[in-house]
């Protein structure tokens, strides 16, 4: 009796923690599917289609006023190929932007048939010169050539995606011929690289920027003194010379200097630390007042701006002990937990993060970090960085936006929200054999101009499989690149380089004298791989899901969107 | 029947010291325990006079070294004045590690670490592990049956699985890395001393205390625990091995020792990616952590050879 009631007991146990793992993966996904059959509570964007002369109905988006906050007015297809764009302000930045890729165009129909999640997720169908074959989750993405191509096809006919997150692993893989080009060679291995005669180094410029954040609502860094002191206590030149590989640069300021106006202002601060002993002192800690121990969070996960994470954050915390005297505790963190604590502005201390560009314009770095719409990760933003910003941002000439550049670097120098340390350089090693080999600053590489002679597989290793292949609704690189294959955005950027081209989906486009409106004359007689044609309307939805909240198929992975608002702001219809 | 078995008995203790004498004489005669207690004993060594041995502050970078005079590389491999290494360099018998620090400074204080981490977590599941076996084995029913089910579903885990779970929930950090190996480890104390005491409990002179009116905590733990103790010693040796590479495996992934401390583990973690550029960093504190589980485990196969009564003849 007994036994079988300890029986009972232990089977009820185990039932109850197969409950709750299972469980836990499925509630998340519950209330996403459940969440669109809440009504809106905002007013509901008009969306009555209009009606042309001709039979094409052309859809039309439009925020009922710029009181939402957001940057888009509306979202119209003219005529079956001609979108055009209405803006709240003036925004010089829109052609870079809509040629960023979480912004590519998949088909009308296929948006509506997926529900905006689901297979969108896992089978992107766009117009880009490969297309999906399949992705073994965990092992590989296989991509085969898109015969029907708008432009010039692919060299090779099948293109592999692998990834591996240790360096030493990429490296054997590409030495063993397994692979034919991997992402971030390891900062010691440049040397192995360039030594060997069958590989190839492709240096990729350090478009990025590794910083030491500081959350300025948590004491001891919600003093300004305390922030300069660490600016000041942190000999960045050491770190850039002994631990990252060739190529990179000490930040003289937040957003390289490459890109215009990035280095606008005062340079950051030179290393001194007998004056940073001063303002601490200054600041109230003493040998009886001692600086408390602080925490340095980070993630250990090698991008471009930070080659060896591990090395870097024992240096700081090396170099703060010997140069203040402040006790730092290391604290590794798993890469989403940390990426969310960041972004909501929870980490209490310092954290080491960095930002690689999007799109070639001073507004990716500064506004991305710092603007009032950006999030907290700093704490509480400052009025006299964010006004700047706000200014600067409107205006096109690169000459008259400058003084505002200026004065929010000042500001930021000033306030020290981060400690900006180095833009770090990284590399792609190919095989010596490989056509068209590049490495472009804003990490988009392109696979249909690259090749070997007589070989029908480019097997590509990256460092992490992508998250999913809606780009809409992810961030990181690893997706993003993932997605640049198969989807493609109304402009593309110049391969290998930074230039906004025209010449993609987008044959031409013009905008008004304020830089409000912008309208994008489609290019006639391309197909997806669905075989669909493309037409303004599938420019438009695959726009609106992201805009648009309340939009029924604005799901997506997460439903985070994030992108949508670093490049246009605010959503329609946002839940309050 | 009766007569001989006491006859027996008699003469057995009449030629035995004590039975701490006699394993003592068995352990010494072989060779795989005596080696393993060399190892052992110089391990121990080196972790009591780490600070005299070291050359270098284990935690400092040579940038932050006054007046070092030698080439400034990260990961630079080692140079012994014996080996040809240049008079004019500095002497680093294992090289500098990532971040610019003397391997074998490291490599001496990571033996305190680990030899603290070994010790300290058996002696924490053998505390636990002991009164809960002991108290199963000696009441039996549902205190058994409770405490055992419970012990089984710790134990159905794979054990660093479960470990890399606690510590997930309890922050990474040393102490809660030693925590948790010290948690998935008591199942193994627990079972093995229940064993013993359900075996113990039987003995006349367990009967004769209890006769004697003996209260319980008098008989367990002054009567049955003493007589139950050997195997434990020979599991808690052999933990000690496991517990020790346990602790590298979570500092390994990031979860045990926070840098900067010099644990074997997270030194061998952080240079993970550098086996073909600096395989000396990888191969020391692979070696120094190898070389430890394995004098634990010689000495505890040792340990349970000259224990073992069934093997009483051998000698």
């Amino acid at each position: 009796m007994k036994r079988n009631l300890f029986s009972l007991m232990s089977l009820l146990v185990l039932a109850s923690m197969i409950l709750a793992a299972c469980g836990g993966g499925q509630t998340p996904t519950q209330a996403v599917t459940e969440e669109p059959a809440a009504p809106p509570t905002e007013a509901p964007a008009t969306q009555a289609p209009t009606e042309p002369p001709a039979a094409y109905e052309g859809m039309k988006v439009e925020a009922p006023s710029c009181d939402y906050g957001g940057g888009m007015k509306s979202i119209e297809a003219v005529d079956e190929f001609t979108v055009k764009l209405t803006l709240c302000a003036p925004d010089p930045a829109v052609p870079a932007k809509v040629a960023f890729s979480s912004l590519g165009i998949q088909p009308s129909e296929y948006l509506e048939s997926t529900g905006g999640s689901g297979d969108l997720l896992e089978k992107p169908i766009g117009t880009g010169p490969y297309k999906l074959e399949a992705w073994e989750r965990g092992n590989q993405i296989v991509f085969t050539r898109n015969d029907a191509y708008w432009g010039e096809p692919a060299k090779t006919p099948t293109l592999v995606f692998r990834w591996g997150s240790e360096s030493a692993q990429r490296l054997l893989e590409l030495q063993n011929g397994a692979v034919d080009a991997i992402d971030n060679v390891g900062p010691d291995d440049f040397g192995t690289v360039e030594g060997d005669s069958s590989l190839k180094l492709m240096p990729r410029p350090a478009l990025n920027v590794m910083y030491i954040g500081m959350t300025n609502t948590f004491a001891p860094f919600d003093n300004e003194l305390v922030r300069q002191a660490f600016a000041q206590a942190i000999d960045r030149q050491r770190i850039v010379d002994n631990f990252y590989p060739a190529g990179s640069e000490v930040a003289s300021h937040f957003t390289p200097c490459s890109i215009p106006n990035g280095c606008a202002g005062e340079s950051w601060y030179d290393f001194n630390p007998e004056a940073a002993k001063a303002l601490l002192a200054e600041a109230g800690y003493s040998a009886s007042n001692p600086f408390p121990s602080v925490k340095l969070s980070y993630r250990n996960v090698v991008r471009g701006y930070l080659p060896d994470p591990v090395i870097v954050a024992q240096d700081i915390q090396a170099q703060l002990k010997e140069n203040l005297g402040v006790t730092v505790e290391i604290n590794e963190m798993e890469s989403g937990a940390f990426l969310d604590a960041a972004n909501s502005g929870a980490l209490d201390g310092m954290h080491l993060l960095g930002w690689g560009a999007d799109f070639p314009d001073v507004v990716n770095f500064l506004d991305a970090h710092f603007s009032a719409a950006a999030f907290n990760q700093f704490g509480t933003s400052f009025d006299d960085i964010t006004d700047n910003l706000t200014k600067g941002g409107q205006l096109a000439a690169e000459a008259d936006r400058e003084p505002f550049y200026a004065a929010a670097n000042d500001a930021i120098k000033k306030h020290v929200p981060m400690i900006p340390v180095a833009h770090g350089g990284s590399a792609i090693a190919y095989k010596a054999a490989v056509e068209g080999a590049h490495a472009s600053p804003l990490s988009t590489e392109i696979f249909a101009v690259m090749g070997i002679p007589g070989q029908d597989t480019f097997v590509w290793m990256q460092n992490a499989e992508p998250i999913s292949l809606y780009c809409a609704d992810e961030t990181d690189g690893e997706s993003l690149r993932a997605c640049e294959q198969v989807t493609e955005p109304l402009l593309s950027y110049q391969i290998g380089g930074t230039a906004t081209e025209t010449g993609g989906l987008a044959e031409s486009f013009e905008a008004n004298d304020d830089l409000t409106e912008w309208t994008f004359h489609l290019r006639q007689g391309v197909t997806f791989h669905d075989g669909s044609a493309l037409d303004a309307n599938d420019v438009v939805l695959s726009y609106v899901v992201q805009w648009d909240a309340a939009h029924p198929l604005h799901k997506g992975n997460t439903g985070a969107f994030e992108y949508w608002t670093y490049l246009f702001g605010a959503f329609l219809n946002a839940p309050q | 029947m009766g007569q001989n078995l006491a006859k027996l008995n008699t003469e057995t203790s009449l030629d035995s010291v004590s039975l701490w004498g006699i394993t003592r004489k068995r352990l010494f005669r072989r060779k795989s325990a005596v080696m393993g207690m060399i190892i052992l004993g110089m391990l121990i060594l080196v972790a009591l006079t780490a600070q005299w041995l070291a050359p270098y502050d284990p935690t400092k970078s040579m940038l932050d070294v006054p007046d070092y005079t030698g080439k400034i590389e990260k990961r630079l491999p080692p140079c012994v004045h014996a080996f040809g290494c240049p008079q004019s360099e500095p002497q680093h018998l294992m090289g500098l590690d990532g971040n610019i620090r003397d391997e074998f400074s490291r490599l001496l204080y990571g033996a305190r670490i680990s030899l603290v981490i070994g010790f300290a977590t058996v002696s924490f599941s053998i505390l636990i592990g002991t009164v809960l076996g002991a108290l199963a084995g000696y009441f039996g029913g549902w205190v058994d049956n409770t405490i055992m089910r419970v012990m089984d579903v710790v134990l159905a885990f794979p054990s660093l699985l479960l470990a890399i779970a606690i510590v997930t929930v309890l922050g990474p950090g040393l102490i809660n890395a030693l925590i948790a190996i010290g948690i998935v480890s008591i199942p193994a104390y627990a079972r093995v001393v229940r064993g013993s005491v359900l075996s113990v409990r039987e003995m006349d002179y367990v009967s004769a205390t209890r006769s004697l009116g003996g209260n319980t905590y008098e008989i367990l733990f002054r009567r049955i625990l003493p007589n139950a103790l050997t195997p434990l010693i020979v599991q808690g040796t052999l933990g000690i091995a496991s517990a020790i590479l346990e602790t590298a495996a979570l500092s390994f992934l990031g979860l045990g020792a926070q840098h900067p401390t010099p644990e074997w583990g997270s030194m061998l973690g952080q240079e993970r990616n550098q086996v073909f550029t600096a395989p000396h960093l990888v191969f020391y504190p692979g070696l120094a952590i190898m070389l430890t589980v394995l004098a634990f485990n010689l000495l505890g196969d040792g340990l349970r050879d000259a224990l073992d009564p069934r093997l009483a003849h051998v000698s």
